[in-house]
């Protein structure tokens, strides 16, 4: 199956957004907005969906033209695409998602049309698998690690590049008791926020 | 417009497709996913997180509801998303330079496709085809692709180290963290801003 790469999936989801011409701000434009003001980082909604390494939300407004001979055509509804690079299985997440920011997916959804609200995450999965079209060709650099083991790798690589750059021309006994230390702290630190702008440094690495 | 997220960028692209083109491009999909060393060339260039291609039949558009216009398209679709490293025009500069045969094979079924050389017009076909995304989120902005191999490489490593070196001698310990630090040195190091510029 396409949609996956080791144990990553590539989630394609279309969704129709509802065209109401008897309305003041269109649906697109209000979904628009929202996600402009949703916030970001540390403190986006999918940074609280515990297998998402990279989304993305994107009013795909029409097709394009790509010029003559080619011939010119246009969509009859707008859709609202969402791309997500999610460790697990589907089913699991699309439940998650509703179950943990139920808010922003009634925000995000409700222009959409056919939406079932996310008050039921069963329903709001079967809604989802609808408008998911399946991926043809997924390719994912790293596939087989988890959003936790990625960012605990991250703050390692840093921490022990702090770790060597502070414990140069250490006696070898006084450089394995260090490294004891220090090991026994960068396994106790805390995971770095999923979503964060940077990741704090030589936290870790002692004197 | 929320393209850039830290080091990472959000690419999507649409081109149009002539019905019958659709199932040798499927083909090509198959045998790539099939003959893993035919991905050596993105595996290679290390700057992208995750990449999908995915085609929509002209009537696959979802159609939820009686009252939503059915789509009447006389063209299959070619959706690409990219999620990759760098600037706009250091990507499409590499994919042209170093996987241009590779894109050819991807993209001569789209309607007036260029070529992925030379790139200028490659660059004007791409402009074309891009559309802006709304709202984008990456659990590791700080990160590109080759940090994150770096890092888990540079984990297992010590992982490795730490249980093994408890039981050495000091004298044995440190020419081990010698062995250990010359393994990975090509992976440790800050991971450094993200680029500037377009």
């Amino acid at each position: 199956m396409a949609n996956q790469n080791g144990k990553m999936y590539g989630l394609t989801i279309l969704s129709p957004i509802i065209d109401d011409p008897k309305i003041k701000v269109s649906h697109d434009s209000a979904l628009r907005m929202f996600l402009q003001n949703m916030p970001r980082h540390s403190h986006s909604p999918f940074a609280n969906v515990s297998g998402t390494h990279i989304c993305r939300l994107v009013v795909m407004d029409d097709v394009v033209f790509v010029g003559s001979p080619a011939k010119e055509e246009h969509l009859k509804s707008k859709y609202l695409v969402f791309n997500s690079n999610l460790y697990g299985g589907l089913d699991a997440y699309l439940e998650e998602m509703a179950g943990k920011i139920p808010d922003v997916v009634d925000n995000i959804w409700s222009h959409c049309v056919g939406y079932p609200g996310a008050a039921d995450p069963k329903a709001f999965a079967a809604y989802m698998k609808k408008c998911q079209i399946e991926t043809t060709f997924f390719f994912a650099d790293v596939n087989d690690k988890t959003v936790e083991q990625t960012l605990r790798a991250l703050q390692t690589k840093v921490e022990f590049t702090a770790f060597i750059e502070q414990n140069q021309g250490r006696s070898p006994a006084q450089l394995q008791r260090e490294f004891a230390a220090f090991w026994e702290r960068v396994r106790r630190l805390p995971l770095p926020p999923a979503g964060a702008r940077e990741l704090g440094t030589g936290q870790a690495a002692g004197a | 417009m929320t393209n850039i997220n830290g080091k990472a960028y959000a690419m999507n692209a649409v081109t149009p497709m002539k019905a019958w083109k659709t199932p040798i491009l499927r083909l090509l999909f198959f045998l790539l996913g099939v003959f893993k060393s035919r991905q050596k060339g993105l595996i290679d260039l290390s700057f992208i997180h995750f990449a999908r291609w995915v085609i929509v039949k002209n009537n696959q558009f979802p159609r939820l509801a009686p009252e939503q216009p059915e789509e009447q398209l006389h063209y299959d679709y070619l959706l690409f998303f990219s999620n990759f490293n760098g600037t706009w025009n250091e990507y499409i500069d590499a994919f042209s330079a170093v996987l241009s045969s590779g894109l050819d094979l991807i993209w001569r079924w789209s309607e007036k496709f260029p070529g992925a050389v030379p790139v200028t017009a490659f660059k004007r076909y791409i402009s074309l085809v891009q559309f802006d995304t709304d709202y984008y989120y990456t659990a590791y902005p700080y990160a590109t692709t080759n940090d994150v191999k770096a890092a888990i490489r540079v984990d297992d490593a010590l992982q490795e180290f730490a249980n093994d070196s408890p039981r050495l001698t000091p004298e044995q310990f440190q020419q081990a963290y010698l062995d250990l630090l010359v393994k990975v040195q090509a992976d440790i190091g800050a991971l450094g801003p993200a680029p500037m510029g377009t």
